[in-house]
């Protein structure tokens, strides 16, 4: 097919490995997500409460900086479980906000142009399409979670007592495993919630939808039933059931019942159910032909 | 040679029903079109070669391999331009196309090249680096086209190819074809209900009727008989006017509404035609002197299948 003959050439160059070829979907989808000069500026947004934690990690550290700030006593500037659990949970809801503007771009757009034929004529198959998507936001996700984490915990390691690092290490598989629990709720939400939605505005509303209006849902359920089960619905409620328990910290006010927690391994099959059913909205709406039954 | 399509007892079923009913037969062509009315299942043979659709029982071979078995080694070897809008949204037509090259295993700079080359070789090199979504309907169809040539796969599958395109596009888009069919070793499959654009490019039909094979024909081979034949318009033809042309050498072939299609010995002259229609009381409207074309066995294959199966 050289240009100046305009005669069709058989190709017979090098070709890439199969293996890795569904990152070719995540290069092109980071390129257009990024090329959007607004979601740079919102993902540098949302790692301003992490600039905000390390800031806070500096001044608990530095006696210098306390005095000068007239801070009285140290209690209040305590790094801990409680500490990273108020932060990691910040950033969950700032991942939530980044999954619904990007997840739905997607997907949703994918579906609704009608391209899935082009994808899946090609060596790639499903669940290599569906992973090149998600790897876009594992990413991005985890540069606003696991990876902050990981560095305020470095910080907070250099700058505290020599010891600290050392009592805290289990902090360190908690914030990794909570982070992935994480994204692989938000990110599989959102890519089932786009495939069957198809209208990005719309998929988007979906997305955020379900995680705030279920918990209002829940709480209806607790104060008909007496119950505090109800809370199975509320998703970044059970993430801090979690992050709390593997913290060793006390959760935050739920208002009624707040005492009476949902069991850690409940929270755990539900978060995993999401993930499942997720998957298996995927694995229906994903076709390269949809077949209409009956 | 391998050949380009082997089918074997292919059934596909689809939401309870039964598309593909037990195709079988063998096409060894470089070019083979798909014809057949809608719905007769040439989309869905394509999206079942493509392995979009599992067999319900049989299977096919296309280049020689299993669509059950081999899959994804046969995706590597097709380039496939579907029939609806298929398009990756914001990007430029350049961009889309070396983005779909890479998928197929092009590295990115090889993709680069070949996107451009592909862009330059539909005759769209002009508007390359336009967002697709303005595209005209015909150069959408070109920029599918580019896509599915890009990575120079060894079969190009195409559904209907010219559909919604004006007579020059439509012209451009069948030259494009028979470049690609004459210049290669590329086999092609065409998906069309144009006779004449698969005429114009195949050299074997695979015609189906209702999920069922009506003919399977070689177009050269066809071409290469091209036996002359009269075509007849009557009122009143029934099976004793046939008989009596059969009883004279001719054969023939009767369709609905008096059409009769009569292949003459050379001896036979056409007046003895006329004298056995006016002793049969039958008027003969119209006659001509045709050659065999793709439309007649088209239409024969589904005369003939209509009747096995109590007609549309």
């Amino acid at each position: 097919m050289a240009v100046y003959k305009r005669a069709y050439r058989a190709y017979n160059g090098p070709i890439t490995a199969e293996r890795w070829r569904f990152l070719v979907l995540t290069r092109y989808s980071l390129s257009q997500l990024f090329s959007s000069r607004a979601f740079s500026w919102f993902m540098m947004i949302t790692l301003l409460p992490v600039l905000i934690a390390a800031a806070f990690i500096y001044v608990s550290n530095n006696a210098a900086v306390q005095a000068a700030l007239r801070m009285g006593t140290q209690s209040i500037l305590n790094v801990d479980g409680s500490f990273f659990a108020k932060v990691l949970l910040g950033q969950a809801w700032m991942g939530l906000f980044l999954t619904c503007w990007a997840g739905p771009l997607l997907v949703a757009s994918d579906l609704s142009n009608g391209s899935l034929p082009l994808y899946l004529s090609r060596p790639l198959n499903r669940a290599e399409y569906v992973a090149g998507k998600a790897a876009v936001l594992v990413g991005i996700l985890s540069c606003v979670t696991w990876i902050p984490g990981l560095l305020l915990f470095a910080l907070q390691s250099s700058l505290g007592s020599g010891g600290w690092a050392w009592a805290h290490k289990s902090f360190v598989p908690t914030i990794i495993l909570v982070s992935f629990l994480w994204i692989a709720v938000l990110t599989l939400i959102s890519l089932a919630t786009s495939a069957w939605v198809k209208w990005r505005i719309v998929a988007t509303a979906v997305t955020f939808g379900l995680f705030v209006l279920p918990p209002g849902f829940g709480e209806a359920i607790n104060g008909v039933l007496r119950t505090y089960w109800g809370r199975v619905l509320n998703l970044p409620y059970l993430l801090e059931v979690i992050l709390t328990n593997m913290l060793d910290t006390p959760m935050q006010n739920h208002g009624p019942f707040t005492n009476q927690q949902v069991p850690q391994f409940a929270a755990w099959i539900v978060l995993i159910g999401v993930c499942l059913a997720s998957l298996l909205l995927l694995n229906k709406r994903l076709r390269a032909r949809e077949v209409v039954r009956g | 040679m391998t050949a380009t399509i082997e089918l074997d007892d292919l059934h596909v079923q689809l939401g309870g029903r039964t598309i593909l009913d037990g195709l079988s037969g063998a096409l060894n062509g470089r070019a083979i079109g798909l014809l057949g009315p809608n719905g007769a299942g040439k989309s869905t043979l394509i999206n079942t070669l493509l392995g979009f659709h599992p067999p319900a029982r049989g299977t096919a071979r296309v280049l020689g391999m299993d669509i059950r078995q081999d899959a994804r080694k046969l995706r590597a070897q097709v380039g496939y331009m579907p029939e609806s809008d298929s398009f990756i949204s914001g990007m430029t037509g350049l961009r889309f196309v070396r983005y779909m090259a890479e998928i197929s295993g092009l590295p990115p700079e090889q993709a680069m090249e070949r996107a451009h080359e592909a862009f330059f070789y539909v005759g769209l090199g002009e508007v390359r680096y336009r967002k697709l979504g303005t595209y005209s309907l015909g150069m959408k169809q070109l920029a599918k086209l580019a896509q599915a040539i890009a990575h120079g796969p060894k079969m190009l599958i195409m559904d209907e190819p010219t559909n919604g395109l004006d007579p020059p596009a439509r012209q451009r888009m069948i030259q494009l074809v028979r470049e690609i069919r004459d210049a290669s070793d590329m086999r092609l499959i065409i998906s069309s209900h144009l006779l004449r654009d698969v005429e114009e490019t195949c050299e074997e039909v695979l015609i189906l009727r209702n999920g069922r094979v009506a003919a399977l024909c070689n177009l050269e081979e066809e071409r290469r008989a091209n036996r002359k034949f009269l075509e007849l318009e009557t009122i009143g033809a029934n099976g004793a006017f046939s008989s009596a042309l059969q009883q004279l050498g001719c054969e023939c072939a009767v369709f609905t509404n008096g059409r009769m299609k009569v292949v003459m010995p050379d001896k036979i002259e056409i007046r003895e035609v006329y004298r056995i229609a006016e002793q049969q009381g039958i008027q003969i409207r119209r006659m001509n002197h045709r050659r065999d074309s793709l439309e007649d066995i088209f239409l024969n294959a589904m005369e003939q299948t209509g009747a096995a199966h109590g007609g549309l």
